[in-house]
């Protein structure tokens, strides 16, 4: 260790008040040996020095392999796999013709029933999403900012449900929303309904299911996010005279939407590629491309519809991934950003 | 700020509604009797604090961390809900207002400065809540960024500022409303040494300038001595002392005070009477010492205080009467040189500790005389703060 430059912060350090009297060992220099002058670059010796001179880049690669490797089989391939197919041409009894063209393309994007579908599915997303934010985000606040010891036990609970498979939970919604279901029957028990109310078979089944199936995500990715929030800002904020409605929508607000805008990404990611809650649930009335695409591509036996089905939903992905990053650079230049000069 | 030259420190002009204190003068904010017992805890953080500050002055809670001064300054702002006790500013009854409506200015430890606001936004936060105009808002903004030194950096992030600009900007947001009461918990301890003196200065100016009475908690005795006005400090959740910085470090009323505000011999002795208004105490091998301070009756035990510097060291000579010791250690200092010295035979250690450049040091085993002058041994009592309401 070098101890030829003390460092001057550290010499003039004054001793430990309450200490002062009782001790006979005075803070001087012997009490802090390991903190003199800064570890000299060279004194790592030159055998480690070699081999971190071998390039950072090839070590991290190698690293990488592995994944790389994994990720090329079982997505890169496939993937190239679903454009070549979406270029062929179905004929009739499940024949595919090799070809390289448009046909499917032309053909379905002629169809007003896909896009019915794509409509559906996306609309389906949007009110999934709104329908999972507005429930998760109280819950999310709440269990960021308690300082309970069962903290840890709430966010557990909280995620507990991704224990049970979804095809399983969306039974248990089909139980509860259907017309001989808990909530009809209750609802007529009491005589507050005359015909069963259209719970299940339609989207508005979906959406109810779907918003409970996805809310852990939405409160893990919400948790995960609001790393910003500190209870001192909002003390801060009151100390200033706002009153809490004021703190939520100046302070808490602002500072949690990074957090709801990864938990929307998520869940409306999640809710366009659903299949089974809305296959289970809309009973066959609600259409959307991942039951369409398995229609057409198991039912069907339409390979390429149901390639160019899968192409279109990548699209959409990629769309919605583009506004995520867009929205997500935007907020971040709000933290950080070059100030703008105040009008 | 220009437009606060009404509240001047040197003439207090006591407002009806300031409560009078026992020395003649308008205690702006009193606390009374604040006792706080976190649920979930056994024992009180706070254990009955009476504190009153007087308008436009600024008072220093010095403790040891753990103590409960940011407590007691979270209960003042109205974050923290007493357990017992009143907050009254200029006479009104504060206690069980909520925390914006109370005036106050805060400045936390990390700043607490929102980051996604620039500085100008952050300063304007509270003339926001207050609904001030937008032209007296620009103007006020721009006068207490100003006061801090901060004019030019009004469009910056906060995410943009070092340590000492961030607290400058804290300082601006809390002072810009003209709050009753500035309250500062540790407002220096996140700065770096050299930063912390410039931030010291720089924080007495402003509160001169703008005569914001103020509390401010801190554990650094240096920074409640050279900053505050009044110094109270807290132990255990109490009060143990309350008075100017001297009284605190030449007049320590408690064996606690004595340590934690600068060093000290504390030396355990028997009173054997007065002798005009010193107490005469027995310590062991030092005789009979007189003593100022609080007097103690014949016979009880009393402990004297004796600062390390108050002790002069000279080589020993043949005389009698004078008491002689053994350097234990020396350590050199650069200013100062750290001395123990041993009393008599096996008498007590004695830390002692002389400038350097004024005598040639002495070095372990030299045998030295000790002397001090008369009024530097102080009694102090050894009463812990439990057995007895503060002061
Ligand atoms: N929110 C809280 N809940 C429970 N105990 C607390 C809380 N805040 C502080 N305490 C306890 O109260 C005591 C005093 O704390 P504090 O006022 O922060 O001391 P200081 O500021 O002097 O370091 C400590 O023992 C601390 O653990
Ligand atoms: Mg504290």
């Amino acid at each position: 260790m070098t101890a030829d430059s003390p460092d001057p912060a550290h010499a003039r350090t004054p001793p430990d008040p309450p200490a002062s009297a009782g001790t006979p060992e005075s803070p001087g220099p012997a009490a802090t040996p390991g903190s003199g002058g800064a570890p000299h670059p060279s004194a790592a010796g030159p055998a480690p020095a070699a081999t971190r001179r071998r390039s950072p880049g090839r070590v991290a690669f190698a690293l990488l392999l592995p994944g790389l490797l994994a990720l090329l089989l079982t997505y890169a391939l496939p993937l190239v796999w679903v454009l070549r197919m979406s270029l062929n041409e179905a004929e009739d009894g499940g024949v595919i013709r090799q070809t390289l063209s448009v046909a499917t393309f032309t053909h379905v994007l002629g169809s007003s029933h896909y896009w019915n579908v794509i409509g559906q599915t996306l609309e389906l997303g949007v009110l999934v999403t709104l329908c999972t934010l507005v429930v998760s985000y109280p819950v999310a606040l709440f269990l960021a900012r308690t300082t309970s010891r069962w903290r840890s036990l709430l966010v557990a609970l909280a995620v507990a449900p991704l224990l049970i498979s979804s095809v399983a939970r969306t039974f248990g919604w089909m139980a509860i929303l259907g017309t001989q279901g808990v909530v009809n029957k209750t609802l007529d028990g009491l005589g507050l309904t005359d015909t069963p109310l259209h719970l299940a078979n339609n989207l508005t089944g979906v959406v109810i299911a779907s918003t409970e199936i996805y809310m852990p995500f939405a409160i893990l990715a919400m948790i995960s996010g609001f790393g910003r929030l500190d209870p001192a800002l909002e003390h801060a904020a009151a100390a200033l005279g706002a009153p809490r409605r004021t703190v939520f929508r100046r302070i808490v607000l602002p500072l949690t939407l990074p957090g709801v805008l990864t938990a929307a990404l998520l869940v409306f990611v999640l809710s366009l590629s659903g299949y089974v809650t809305p296959r289970l649930i809309g009973g066959g009335r609600v259409f959307v491309l991942a039951t369409e695409i398995y229609d057409e591509a198991i039912t069907a036996l339409n390979w390429p519809v149901a390639a160019v089905l899968s192409v279109l939903l990548l699209a959409v992905f990629g769309v919605v991934i583009s506004l995520y990053l867009w929205a997500q650079k935007a907020l971040e230049a709000r933290f950080t950003g070059p100030g703008e000069a105040r009008s | 700020m220009a437009d606060a030259p009404a509240r001047t420190p040197s003439a207090p002009a006591a407002p009806a509604g300031d409560t009078p204190s026992p020395e003649g003068s308008a205690a702006h904010l009193v606390l009374d009797g604040l006792v706080k017992t976190y649920p979930g805890k056994d024992g009180a953080a706070v254990r009955g604090v009476d504190l009153a500050v007087e308008r436009g002055r600024m008072l220093a809670v010095l403790g040891p961390s753990g103590c409960g001064k940011s407590t007691t300054l979270r209960m003042i702002a109205g974050l923290v809900e007493p357990t017992a006790g009143r907050v009254r500013v200029g006479g009104r009854d504060i206690t069980d207002a909520p925390v914006h409506r109370r005036d106050m200015g805060v400045v936390f430890q990390s700043y607490a400065l929102f980051p996604h606001l620039d500085v100008a936004r952050n300063v304007a936060f509270g003339l926001e809540m207050r609904k001030t105009p937008k032209a007296d808002l620009k103007r006020k903004v721009a006068e207490a960024l100003e006061l801090v030194r901060l004019g030019h950096l009004a469009g910056r992030r906060i995410a943009q500022l070092s340590g000492g600009q961030q607290q400058r900007v804290a300082l601006a947001r809390a002072l810009v409303v003209e709050p009753a009461v500035l309250l500062l918990d540790e407002p220096l301890s996140n700065l770096d040494a050299q930063l912390r003196a410039a931030m010291r200065d720089e924080i007495c100016r402003i509160q001169r300038e703008t005569g914001v009475t103020t509390v401010f908690v801190t554990h650094d005795q240096q920074e409640a001595l050279s900053m505050a006005d009044r110094v109270a400090v807290m132990n255990h959740g109490r009060i143990e002392q309350t008075g100017s910085p001297e009284d605190i470090y030449e007049r320590p009323a408690r064996s606690f005070v004595a340590r934690f505000v600068g060093r000290a011999n504390l030396l355990p002795g028997t009173a054997e009477g007065q002798d005009g208004d010193h107490t005469l105490v027995a310590l062991d091998g030092l005789g009979r010492v007189p003593a100022a301070g609080e007097p103690v009756a014949r016979g009880g035990t009393a402990t004297v205080m004796l600062r390390p510097h108050r002790i002069a060291l000279s080589p020993a000579a043949g005389g009698t009467g004078a008491v002689r010791g053994t350097v234990l250690s020396a350590g050199y200092a650069g200013e100062t040189v750290a001395y123990r010295v041993r009393v008599g035979d096996d008498g007590p250690l004695l830390d002692v500790e002389r400038p350097t450049g004024t005598q040639e040091p002495f070095g372990p085993g030299a045998e030295v005389e000790l002397t001090w002058d008369h009024a530097a041994p102080r009694l102090v009592s050894d009463e812990d703060g439990d057995s007895e309401g503060s002061r």
